[in-house]
């Protein structure tokens, strides 16, 4: 503003022109429009040591206008003191006289008005017998009224030593009396939620039963516009205030002074802070208008009965997840289990309580380390573990050793070292507990795709609740056997044990090879053929060591021979394997397009979209059977794609099998944490329209339907 | 090996822990770090209406800006708000320029006098919007100008407070102080967490509209 920079001008002008000294260029007195600012001392017995000597900055205000405490409130500064004085002379900090509260609309200032007097105390130095003291000072203030101005001077001044300075006597006299006085009033503070509560025992007597005002000398720790509730009890006060909304500080330690804004007096104390401060900036209090900001926040849901319901879902859900394809098959393992302990019953209930230990803490882990890394900036979602080729492939091979077991290939008691078996068979309770993760890993390929969403939400909870929803989830999964073992009733109506078990558990074998089939589907996707017949081969050769180690009815010399044969192929098998296998920490681009679908980028989709044009994004990964289920039905069907050819809607595929930063980012802009997600941008429309994660063509068909076929673009 | 029914069983299951987890979102009273943004929709200098939700996806800066506070001008007449806001928007960021001084403050400016002294200071501001009524500002719990807020691309508070490190009026020390919306910016690109999520914004209080 050119006309303030003028005004400071002339004001500078005619300061220098008004005060006639000739030694130097600064004098005592700065002169604005809005302050007389005056460098004044106080000398009653000359300066010598061991006096008493006050120096002072005495700042007039002009009617409205205020200077800042040191702790100024929601704006403004501190007045700020640079002395220059001779040689070990020691100024102190200013003493600080009593603030006073200056609101502005919703906030709050903490300042001056009027005449004020900011005292320094000063140390004469033993040997000092100089004639005069000169003193020179730097200060600089922000004044404000509807404007702010931050105003300065260069100041000084001549004492004499020998003769008395007391003309300021009166005003130094002010300034004293308006200090806070110092008090031991056995105070304290504890921070509880958004509040701060204050407490003091012992205040003096002048003060008991009067309303003060409070203010902590540490700026950015209260909402300094709030009304605090204060309460006595005889001698005893108490305060509470709440805490700034945008806090960036949590002291242990908090000085603050306490005016009787009546009575003009005031005292100082400073407490410990107990209790934990919440995290800066989570106090959700209200801001300067509590109303307006209700109003204009999108989320608003009730806290306590929300969330008992949520972890009832969340019991439901994981007691469905029982039924996906690959979590059944252990499920069954383990009811065979039960039909094989059914007259057990405290070591059944035992099996199921260590089960169900297994199945929570698993999921607590994941969660807490998906979290974890989140924290950490790591561009990942649920399903995580399935971007890496290492966890595919050894998934695959366990996988297979499971469903080898169960085709009855091998025995586990004959490949396990002795005591190992003995140790399972000795700890039963380890052993479930060790299932109940084992479920977990397992099952993971198959939740993992409909995890996304939900822990895409998740991630907006505090984590102590998002672990608390997970941890329900585990606990719904390992509910059915849970409940089957506290009820004898149940366990009685499974069938006896007999050899429908063993065809039960052949059986089992083959989902168990399935799963292994599409594992090395995905593995393919990721790493390409050569990887993946790699892994095959590994695969093939580990079969064979299983069954000539493993296989009940072979003879002593027969088993030597086959074990040692074995082992050599399945050294050679890696040797051979290994330069493909290499690519498992190598990534090779996975291929998603194909003559209709083109890969997916944040520009593309732009550029398209500014051209008017439909696009439809298919965010997908090889490990998402989801994903691939949609891509395969709904996503081939010729009427659907009839209908993005006759609307020219831009086909994009968004490829999450490996890690990628752009997808996960652009996922997170959608809200997602996971994939399947189809995005389908309308002309004209800034946000796209998101469609169920499980399509239908009816679906895909009626969103189409809001483009207008005549919008197609020629060509 | 895909059923149908297991299929549905998953949608259902996915669909219960779904809900579940929205149902628990904790309502927001304000502006906090690491909670979503409060939505708003304003006019700009130039009569067009801008809304936060529109820029979803994006990073958006918030400055709250009064030309005749000495603070927003030691940042303007450094050029450092401008360069801010050039290195900001070049790497794709929204910048909106907030003034929320009541017109009956003698610190208003019209709308048509704020755009021309946006235009003359060289600033960039992706749009400079008006919010006479002060709902935004005080959604957001913004004090002073200038007073910056950074929304990330989901949409959630990132940072609050000073535009950098030293609390002063003077433009001289504007090379020696961090500015912490740049670095606010520089950490949401590289995809971390920011590292200084909020600070003790300085400057001049801003003159609310009563209400």
């Amino acid at each position: 503003m050119p006309c303030l920079h003028r005004l400071l001008f002339w004001s500078a002008l005619v300061v220098a022109s008004a005060l006639p000294l000739p030694a130097l260029a600064a004098g005592a007195v700065v002169t604005t429009e809005q302050v007389r600012a005056e460098l004044v001392a106080h000398a009653p017995e000359g300066v010598a040591p061991g006096r008493p000597l006050w120096l002072g900055l005495a700042i007039d205000h002009a009617p409205g206008w205020h200077t800042y405490w040191r702790n100024p409130g929601d704006s403004g500064l501190p007045t700020t003191l640079r002395w220059s004085l001779p040689a070990a002379f020691a100024a102190g900090d200013i003493e600080w006289p009593l603030p006073r509260r200056l609101p502005v609309g919703p906030l709050m200032n903490f300042g001056y008005e009027g005449a004020l007097l900011l005292p320094v105390r000063v140390t004469v130095p033993e040997g000092f017998d100089a004639p005069l003291l000169a003193v020179r000072l730097r200060a600089d203030w922000l004044v404000c009224k509807d404007v702010c101005i931050p105003e300065g001077g260069d100041f000084a001044l001549e004492v004499p030593a020998q003769a008395s300075t007391s003309a300021h006597a009166a005003r130094f006299a002010a300034a004293w009396a308006q200090q806070p006085q110092p008090v031991q009033a056995q105070a304290s503070a504890r921070v509880e939620g958004g509040t701060l509560v204050v407490t003091a025992a012992a205040l003096p007597a002048a003060l008991q039963g009067r309303e003060l005002h409070f203010f902590p000398e540490q700026a950015g720790v209260i909402d300094n516009a709030a009304a605090a509730v204060q309460r006595w009890d005889g001698a005893a006060w108490e305060l509470r205030v709440p805490l700034s909304p945008y806090r960036s500080e949590g002291p242990a330690a908090i000085d603050a002074v306490l005016v009787d804004a009546q009575a003009g007096s005031g005292v100082r104390l400073g407490f410990a802070v107990s209790g934990d401060w919440p995290a800066p900036g989570s106090v959700t209090a209200a801001a300067p208008a509590p109303a307006a900001v209700t109003a204009t926040t999108p989320l608003a849901g009730q806290a306590a009965p929300g969330f008992v319901l949520a972890l009832l879902l969340a019991v439901i859900g994981g007691a469905l997840l029982n039924l996906m394809p690959c979590v059944f098959p252990v499920l069954a393992l383990k009811v065979m289990g039960f039909a094989g302990h059914a007259h057990a019953r405290r070591q059944l209930v035992v099996g199921a309580l260590a089960y169900t230990a297994g199945v929570v803490l698993s999921f607590l882990a994941l969660a807490a380390l998906l979290l974890a890394l989140r924290a950490g900036g790591e561009q990942i979602g649920w399903g995580f573990q399935l971007q890496s080729p290492l966890f595919v492939a050894a998934l695959a091979l366990l996988f297979t050793l499971i469903g080898l077991n169960l085709a009855g290939v091998y025995q586990f008691n004959l490949v396990l070292p002795g005591n190992l078996a003995a140790l399972r068979a000795r700890h039963p309770v380890a052993d479930s507990a060790l299932t109940g993760v084992l479920v977990v890993a397992v099952a993971s390929p198959c939740t993992a795709p409909f995890m996304g969403a939900a822990l895409g939400v998740a991630a907006t909870l505090p984590a102590a609740q998002a672990l608390a929803i997970f941890a329900a989830l585990g606990l719904g999964m390992a509910l059915p056997y849970l409940l089957a073992t506290l009820w004898p009733g149940l366990a009685r109506a499974l069938p006896r044990p007999g050899p429908w078990m063993l065809r039960f558990k052949s059986l089992m074998a083959f989902p168990m090879f399935a799963t292994v089939v599409w594992l090395l589907w995905v593995l393919g996707h990721q790493i390409g053929i050569d990887g993946a017949t790699g892994v095959l081969g590994a695969l093939l050769a580990l079969a064979f060591v299983a069954w000539a180690l493993g296989t009940p009815d072979m003879g002593r010399a027969a088993r030597a021979g086959f074990g040692a044969a074995s082992l050599a192929v399945f050294g050679l098998t890696l040797a051979w394997a290994a330069p493909s296998l290499r690519t498992l920490d190598t990534p090779v681009q996975a291929v998603a397009a194909d003559a209709r679908w083109q890969p997916w980028s944040a520009q593309a989709v732009a550029a398209a979209h500014a051209q008017g044009r439909t696009v439809f994004v298919d965010f997908t990964a090889a490990w998402c059977v989801t994903c691939q289920v949609n891509k395969r039905t709904v996503l081939a069907d010729p009427v659907v794609l009839a209908d993005f050819d006759l609307r020219g809607v831009v086909l994009m595929r968004a490829d999450w099998t490996r890690r990628d930063a752009a997808i996960a980012d652009e996922l997170a802009r959608l809200g997602r944490n996971g994939v399947p997600v189809y995005a389908l941008y309308l002309p004209g429309q800034a946000l796209p329209l998101l469609l169920p994660e499980l399509l239908s063509v009816q679906i895909v068909r009626e969103a189409l339907a809001q483009v207008s076929v005549a919008t197609r673009p020629p060509g | 090996m895909i059923t149908r029914r297991p299929l549905l069983a998953a949608a259902l299951a996915a669909g219960a822990v779904t809900a579940a987890i929205g149902l628990t979102s904790p309502a927001a009273a304000t502006a906090a770090i690491g909670q979503p943004a409060p939505a708003f929709t304003a006019t700009d200098v130039y009569g067009r209406s801008v809304s936060l939700a529109g820029f979803r996806g994006r990073t958006v800066v918030l400055e709250w800006v009064n030309p005749r506070c000495p603070f927003v001008r030691k940042h303007y007449d450094s050029m450092n708000m401008q360069r801010t806001q050039m290195d900001a928007t070049a790497s794709g960021v929204v910048w909106l320029a907030i003034a929320s001084t009541a017109p009956s403050s003698s610190q208003h400016l019209a709308p048509a006098a704020l755009a021309a002294w946006i235009q003359q200071q060289g600033a960039v501001p992706t749009a400079t919007l008006v919010d006479a009524d002060g709902r935004i500002g005080r959604a957001f719990g913004a004090r002073v100008t200038p007073h910056l807020f950074v929304v990330d691309a989901r949409g959630r508070l990132a940072y609050a407070g000073a535009i950098d490190s030293i609390a002063s009026p003077h433009a001289s020390d504007v090379d020696r102080a961090t500015n912490f919306v740049r670095q606010a910016l520089t950490e949401l690109a590289a995809g971390r967490a920011v590292s200084v999520p909020l600070t003790r914004p300085y400057g001049c209080a801003i003159h609310y509209a009563d209400g």
